[in-house]
């Protein structure tokens, strides 16, 4: 185990699996020399760019390509086509790993995701993978407004065809990227940018992979199950702690894998606790943890002793001012509020 | 690496009249003077909003027009007042430049107050959105302006959408967006032109190519070396200005405009300029990495009120005592004082950022307003 940065965690997960298979490779925006706007390419062109035998054939004009690695792809800025032109290459083989500069910004590129990337290998009678991940920071950071903030993953988890998984810690985020790169179909890979700077301890062993569908105990508890993703599940924690002062003992389920969802370990925690309240930093309205919201109370019905509750996002594109933005995103409080007003 | 910073300075298409005067010819004196003050005015915009950040008095982030002043100044002069704009992060004084001729003082002009602006900066409920958004993205249809948002390029289509609705209704305005070079490889900038060609819209799109998108220099998104090459796919006219002078700006925009606004269709402007800092403030020190030293000076060095003065000065309208009375050129913002400046900039500043300071915050529960019109 080595102590690092969520961030770090990332970043080793690629550079393994770039290292391990010639077949991945990365395109984004900014993410070559500039290292990525939240840092995490930080290294790759320098690794991957520089030796004459990471070219194919010699550039016919160095000078013009100055800067342009073959693993390590600055594009244009240019969403739908980054998406599209890594679709194409993941049918052929390769492993592309697409960094979204915000997941927000995958919004431009829904078309190829859900139209292409997603439906090509059912549409083709399964003759087609797309081996392709497409990764970044999704949701709020601090401050960066309506279009910056966006939490896509139950967009994306609604779209059959797509894997989705939004990990809460360093080790999960390196075991599950690792799993996302060498699995054959397109994986949405969320990173909240509240995480980056998250420390913990993460695996040394290569070879360790994070398979999806695997819901992971954050903290075992047994009045009450607070089920969570992403940055959520550290929120959920913190919730967890003033609920213990209270003499609640809260068990909190790190979702962690979307699509697939792993539907048994949420229902063995609710079929202990009898309680349960879904967090998650989506627009409540239509946002994932209605979606599991709706499964527990159908298949858990008789072990439940009150109404699923539900923490999510107010309905609202994400204001600038601090102020107002904090009212949308949840918090420990809200979590309290909800497993009080359930009761 | 391509040429840089304003070498080119040929009109690809020639669209105006046959006649060899330019636009700038039937300036007065006193316009070209006015022209000159606004570009001190935009520069001082930014030299004050950096130093208020330094003092810690502000968040967010600014995205710097330091360099390019001369861009927003050229392109806004000869616009009508009635005329639309669309601005993006880099273009933060164009809020309020916009038909600044008719009045810097006069309420009714077609433009934001500096004051609304300066409390758009600060956040507070004084600005016209009431600050739900960051500091470039404003709108005031009132005043023709269309609201600026985070997705690059993706007002254009919006632009032309107004345009249209403009030719629908007879009238003759022109709109005006504004780009960087980088933002030209989305599609929408794509699918907008092309309407808008198809339309004969009166929709003149600039493009400010500062050399740089973020970290990412011009060569690695776009194979060419001028960016209104963009115009001929569409066969439109595509013009190239030197984007550090103000007036050859002025020029190659009216031409643009005047084409557009006698039913002739939409243009593409090219300014040639460099981008002075870092993408946003947050990447100064990253910025100062990632470019080469040399390629930044030698962007930095052909500072549009340098240029600007010494037209004034060949052409008798400034006296040699009257151009060394303030030297904002050449400095960056920590190095200037408001000496530097001309006492009515810096106290048109002071007046908005007075505002900015003692309007309202927002209070927490109002941020569910808005989202519906009731
Ligand atoms: C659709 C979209 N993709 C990416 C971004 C992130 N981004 C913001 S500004 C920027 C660079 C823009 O460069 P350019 O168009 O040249 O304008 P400049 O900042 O140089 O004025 C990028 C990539 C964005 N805001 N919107
Ligand atoms: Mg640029």
């Amino acid at each position: 185990m080595t102590n690092m940065t969520y961030r770090e965690a990332v970043r080793l997960a690629m550079i393994e699996e770039m290292d391990r298979d010639q077949n991945v490779f990365i395109m984004g925006e900014d993410i070559g020399k500039y290292k990525g706007t939240f840092r995490v390419t930080d290294g790759l062109f320098e690794r991957y760019c520089q030796e004459p035998r990471d070219w194919l054939v010699e550039p016919p004009h160095p000078e013009i390509l100055d800067g342009v690695g073959r693993r390590v792809i600055d594009t244009p800025i240019t969403e739908p086509g980054i998406v599209g032109m890594a679709t194409g290459a993941a049918m052929t083989g390769l492993r592309p790993i697409v960094e979204m500069m915000t997941m927000s910004f995958s919004i431009l590129a829904l078309d190829q995701i859900i139209n292409h990337a997603a439906k090509i290998h059912y549409m083709t009678g399964g003759q087609i993978s797309v081996p392709l991940v497409i990764r970044g920071p999704g949701g709020a950071a601090n401050q960066l407004s309506a279009q910056h903030s966006h939490s896509m993953e139950g967009w994306y988890a609604h779209v059959p065809g797509l894997k989705v998984v939004a990990p809460a810690t360093p080790n999960c985020a390196k075991g599950m990227l690792k799993a996302a790169i060498r699995d054959d179909n397109p994986v949405i890979f969320t990173e909240n940018p509240g995480l980056y700077s998250m420390k913990g301890d993460v695996s040394d062993n290569v070879d360790e992979i994070i398979p999806f569908g695997k819901a992971r105990i954050a903290k075992e508890g047994k009045d009450i199950s607070l089920i969570a993703y992403s940055r959520m599940v550290n929120v959920s924690l913190a919730a967890a702690e003033l609920l213990a002062a209270d003499g609640i003992d809260a068990e909190v389920v790190d979702v962690r894998s979307l699509l697939p969802l792993d539907t048994e370990t949420i229902y063995n925690s609710v079929r202990k606790t009898h309680r349960a309240v879904v967090v998650y930093e989506d627009w409540k309205s239509g946002g994932f943890g209605a979606e599991i919201a709706a499964r527990i109370a159908q298949d858990c019905f008789d072990d439940l002793d009150a109404p699923v509750g539900r923490v999510g996002g107010l309905n609202v594109p994400m204001p600038y001012a601090r102020v107002l933005e904090l009212q949308c995103i949840p918090n420990e409080q809200d979590v309290l509020a909800e497993v009080r007003k359930i009761g | 690496m391509t040429a840089k910073n304003g070498s080119a300075t040929a009109t690809r298409v020639k669209a105006s009249d046959p006649t060899d005067q330019l636009p700038r010819d039937l300036l007065s004196r006193e316009e070209y003077l006015e022209l000159f003050r606004q570009l001190y005015l935009a520069r001082y915009f930014d030299v004050r909003l950096i130093k208020e950040k330094k003092k810690g008095r502000l968040t967010g982030t600014l995205y710097s027009s330091h360099n390019q002043e001369a861009v927003l100044v050229g392109s806004l002069f000869g616009l009508r007042p009635n005329d639309w704009i669309s601005p993006i992060h880099r273009d933060m004084p164009a809020f309020f430049m916009k038909d600044l001729r008719s009045g810097w003082d006069n309420p009714d002009r077609m433009g934001m107050s500096i004051e609304e602006v300066c409390a758009q900066v600060w956040c507070k409920v004084g600005s016209p959105g009431r600050a739900r958004d960051n500091w470039s993205h404003i709108g005031k249809k009132d005043k023709h302006i269309i609201h600026s948002t985070s997705m690059l390029a993706g007002t254009i289509p919006v632009a032309a959408g107004v345009a249209y609705a403009d030719k629908l209704d007879g009238g003759d305005t022109v709109v005006v967006t504004f780009n960087g070079e980088g933002s030209t490889a989305q599609g929408v900038f794509h699918e907008a032109i092309n309407f808008a060609a198809v339309h004969k819209l009166a929709v003149v799109t600039i493009i400010e190519n500062n050399q740089w998108a973020y970290g990412t220099p011009t060569h690695l998104g776009y194979p060419l070396e001028d960016y209104a090459r963009r115009a001929d796919g569409y066969g439109i006219p595509g013009f190239i200005a030197d984007g550090q002078d103000v007036f050859d700006v002025y020029d190659k925009v009216m031409q643009a405009v005047a084409w557009g606004r006698s039913g002739k269709g939409p243009s593409i402007v090219e300014c040639k300029t460099f981008r002075a800092y870092g993408h946003g403030d947050h990447d100064d020190d990253r910025a100062a990495k990632y470019r080469p030293q040399d390629e930044v000076e030698q962007g930095r060095s052909r500072d549009p009120i340098a240029i600007a003065k010494k037209v004034l000065l060949e052409k008798g309208y400034i006296t040699e005592s009257e151009a060394t009375l303030y030297q904002a050129e050449g400095k960056s913002a920590g190095q200037t004082t408001d000496e530097d400046f001309p006492p009515e900039v810096v106290a048109y500043l002071k007046r908005g950022v007075d505002y900015a300071l003692k309007s309202p915050a927002p209070a927490a529960e109002e941020g569910e307003r808005w989202v519906f019109r009731v």
